[in-house]
């Protein structure tokens, strides 16, 4: 929060997982008033009450207060719990409603409306209000309510069938969650646009967010090389068409490996120097050229895989950046954590949490000024602002305290 | 006037994928957005494919999908004439997507945030424009190599692997647009500009799809789900006329799958009952499994599945993806006519305002290099000799 780009702007979020959620984050740290209504008493699949359950970090108290997937994307926002299933709850949420701008569910399509809430009853209890819908396959459509995950969107894309290693089976492919770092950036555009709609017509509006056609939008490559030219491209694993090199390479240490690569001869000509072979780059010499390292495609990478094998892959990286040219130590998460420049930036803030204690987090995807986004709120408990917000929203402690004691409203699950 | 950013003016600026992703999101929502080129063309006109394999600056697929709807102007930003057109063009427009080397940006970025009525300013670059690998040359691989991503994306016994190519700066440019539109909703609402950094290291490890957050709060990275005699149906299957993908080890997706594969009698055997003895009877769920699957289309697995609520996608190639029917029926895909080119098919809306009937989003076709120059030059007030002047002096072409 802190922000205050988005000041004023009310949004209530209504998702699981990641896509939804990382999404009112972001809307969080540029400000907005983001409330987060978690299911009760059915919990989140990021919110595993089996402490044996892989998603589970070290922690104290209940397991789903510390589940790394849940504090993955979960900052900025206030927590409620509510049984929408009641009557009770259906009330309080549409009171919720009442003052909110924007609510974004990632439902399949058609779970909102078996919970009471059809789009026109909506809008007409609350005119300005802006729906945003993200299920998988979007709202209308013959797919319309089936039931979707992240690494689906990428099979039924086209982009499972592009990334592989070209000589293993596509049986082999590993799951990815890509729509996942890309629908909540779209999801953030999305509001913004809503509510510039919402100013020129006065009224709120449905926007229908599928995140299959999310996904679409993001390898235009494959789409054109069909369109122009009816060709489905091949699996090239790290390899480019039209780059030379351009690979993973294993270099010295236990499964440490160093990408290489020059897209143009002033870039070959600093790899060149690094490996100590700047003759490789001069006039005369077959892989000089653009063409001639495409030639010659195996021999250069060849060369470059003995060049990297038993390097230390930070120090080749660093050697060849020094000359000019392209390269990267693949990084886990502990080498990330280590990098110069994240932490000259001062990338990694340390969060503390109360049932984890303090944890080194993943810093914010911008900086932004003068109102830089900051970690106002870490992950919220269940229902940690129930109070808070059913008071915001007129209702007394007397009024409360029978809504939890009826189990509409809760702070633990299980 | 008819489209939510309309009457919003961008200027871009920069040859990237990552910027064109972020002007596009504008653009196909209504707003001016003047893309400002290198003269001869930069990056994403010079990417594959190209239209009959002939490379040229206009018929690239990059440009022709990023670049929807733009106006070009091409300068020579590196001289001072270039700077004073654009210190002219950004006044008064509310926004500017910059994406340089960062050594070079400085004077770029002073000429933008000194115009007259400045924009609030969003600049995409590597690593970002401080620290001590600021000036770093990088490429998709090499920031994908940075983030986790490359290092948990393999199997075993094989080296880190990428995605597709040029996911990575689609994704800077998809976060500098929401960074973007935050800054000018800002800006419009309480007179103060903004300047956003979108370092691409920073924008794609601080997302998910990494292994950081995991790692740092359990100490241990989890592993990619795929198939594995553990928990399963989990990854990729084969069946008839391809493969599926399948997420359905736990409950209650186990169960789901079992009654799909009409063996409800499974969910009770002892051999399946709980997730602590399947392990030991892999082969044995297979062998009813497999040949379920063989005597199935990807279509018919899907449908079934899905049927009974079961995580289930066929895994299609772009062609097919196209004729989907879900996307067919959605126009998940639009044809766009693109002079010298003919109609090409772009991916259509990334959200639609209004529902699936929503007309909001338009892609127009994409500007030949330098093709709206005169007319730029004309709304800034410069002169004919002038324009002779710039064009003669190699700042504009």
């Amino acid at each position: 929060m802190s922000g205050r780009a988005l000041a004023g702007v009310r949004v209530i979020e209504l998702s699981e997982v990641w896509a939804g959620p990382v999404g009112g984050s972001l809307l969080g740290d540029l400000g907005a008033d983001v409330i987060k209504v978690e299911s009760y008493p059915r919990f989140s699949p990021t919110r595993p009450i089996d402490p044996a359950d892989w998603r589970v970090a070290p922690g104290e108290g209940p397991a789903y207060e510390h589940s790394w997937a849940q504090h993955q994307g979960n900052r900025n926002k206030r927590n409620m719990a509510i049984n929408l299933r009641r009557e009770e709850g259906a009330a309080a949420f549409r009171r919720l409603l009442r003052r909110a701008d924007v609510v974004i569910d990632s439902f399949s399509a058609g779970t909102m409306e078996k919970l009471g809430f059809e789009w026109e009853g909506m809008h007409a209890d609350a005119p300005r209000l802006i729906r945003l819908s993200l299920p998988g396959w979007g709202l209308s459509g013959p797919y319309q309510g089936y039931v979707s995950f992240g690494g689906g969107f990428d099979c039924v894309t086209g982009h499972t069938a592009v990334r592989g290693y070209p000589w293993r089976g596509v049986e082999e492919t590993s799951p990815i969650t890509h729509s996942d770092a890309t629908v909540p950036l779209h999801l953030v555009f999305a509001v913004v646009t809503a509510l510039r709609e919402r100013e020129r017509t006065g009224e709120g509006m449905l926007v229908d967010l599928s995140q299959v056609e999310e996904l679409a939008t993001q390898i235009p490559g494959v789409l054109a090389e069909w369109t122009l030219n009816r060709r489905l491209p091949a699996r090239v694993g790290n390899a480019e068409q039209h780059v030379v090199p351009h690979g993973c390479y294993r270099a010295a240490g236990d499964d440490r490996w160093v990408v290489l690569a020059a897209e143009d001869d002033a870039q070959w000509g600093a790899l060149a120097r690094a490996a100590g072979h700047p003759e490789w780059a001069e006039d005369g010499h077959p892989w000089a050229t653009v063409v001639g390292r495409l030639r010659d495609r195996e021999a250069v990478d060849a060369a470059l895989a003995e060049h990297a094998a038993g390097r230390e892959p930070e120090l080749l990286a660093d050697r060849v950046h020094e000359e000019g040219g392209i390269a990267a130590a693949v990084a886990g998460p502990q080498e990330m954590l280590l990098s110069p420049q994240l932490d000259a930036r001062g990338w990694f803030p340390t969060i503390d949490h109360p049932y984890t204690g303090p944890r080194i987090q993943a810093g914010f995807l911008w900086r932004f000024a003068p109102d830089p986004p900051s970690w106002d709120l870490p992950c919220g408990l269940v229902g940690e602002y129930n109070r808070e917000l059913l008071r915001e929203h007129g209702y007394d402690d007397g009024e409360i305290d029978r809504l939890a004691a009826d189990g509409v409203i809760g702070s633990s699950y299980g | 006037m008819d489209q939510p950013w309309s009457g919003i003016r961008v200027v871009e600026v920069g040859d990237g994928v990552a910027v064109s992703c972020a002007g596009k999101q504008f653009a196909d929502f209504g707003a001016d957005v003047v893309k400002v080129e290198r003269v001869g063309g930069g990056e994403v006109r010079r990417l594959p494919p190209f239209a009959d394999d002939r490379p040229h600056r206009d018929r690239g697929g990059f440009h022709l999908s990023l670049n929807t709807g733009k106006r070009s102007l091409a300068l020579d930003t590196g001289t001072p004439s270039g700077r004073e057109v654009l210190g002219r063009l950004a006044a008064g427009a509310q926004l500017a997507l910059v994406e340089l080397p960062p050594a070079g940006a400085g004077k770029v970025l002073e000429a933008l945030r000194g115009a007259v009525e400045a924009p609030s300013v969003v600049v995409m670059s590597p690593h970002g424009l401080d620290g001590p690998y600021r000036d770093r040359l990088e490429n998709d691989l090499s920031i994908f190599a940075w983030t986790t991503r490359l290092h948990r994306h393999r199997l075993e016994g094989e080296p880190p692997l990428r995605y597709a190519p040029h996911v990575v700066a689609m994704q800077v440019g998809l976060t500098a647009a929401a960074a973007a539109a935050g800054a000018v909703w800002g800006h419009l609402h309480d007179g103060s500009r903004r300047d956003a950094e979108v370092s691409a290291v920073e924008a794609l490890a601080g997302n998910v799809d990494t292994s950081f957050v995991a790692w740092s709060l359990s100490g241990g990275a989890p592993s990619v789900p795929r198939r594995s005699r553990g928990t399963y149906p989990v990854g990729t299957y084969r069946c008839k006329d391809g493969y599926v993908q399948l997420t359905a080890g736990d409950s209650p997706f186990f169960e789901r799958a079992c009654r799909a594969i009409g063996r409800p009698d499974f969910i009770e055997d002892p051999r399946f009952v709980t997730k602590e003895v399947r392990p030991a009877h892999h082969e044995e769920f297979l062998a009813v499994f497999q040949p379920w699957l063989d005597a199935r289309t990807k279509g018919e697995v899907f449908r079934a599945m899905q049927s009974e609520r079961v995580l289930c996608t066929p895994i299609l190639d772009i062609s097919e993806a196209l004729e989907d029917a879900q996307s067919v029926a959605r126009g998940s895909y639009v044809a766009v006519h693109q002079p010298d080119v003919g109609t090409m098919t772009l991916a259509g809306p990334p959200f639609r305002l209004g529902g699936v009937e929503g007309d909001r989003w338009r892609a127009g076709p994409a500007p030949r290099l330098g093709e709206h120059g005169g007319e730029i030059l004309d709304q800034l007030g410069y002169s004919a000799d002038e324009q002779q002047a710039l064009f003669r002096a190699g700042v504009t072409g």
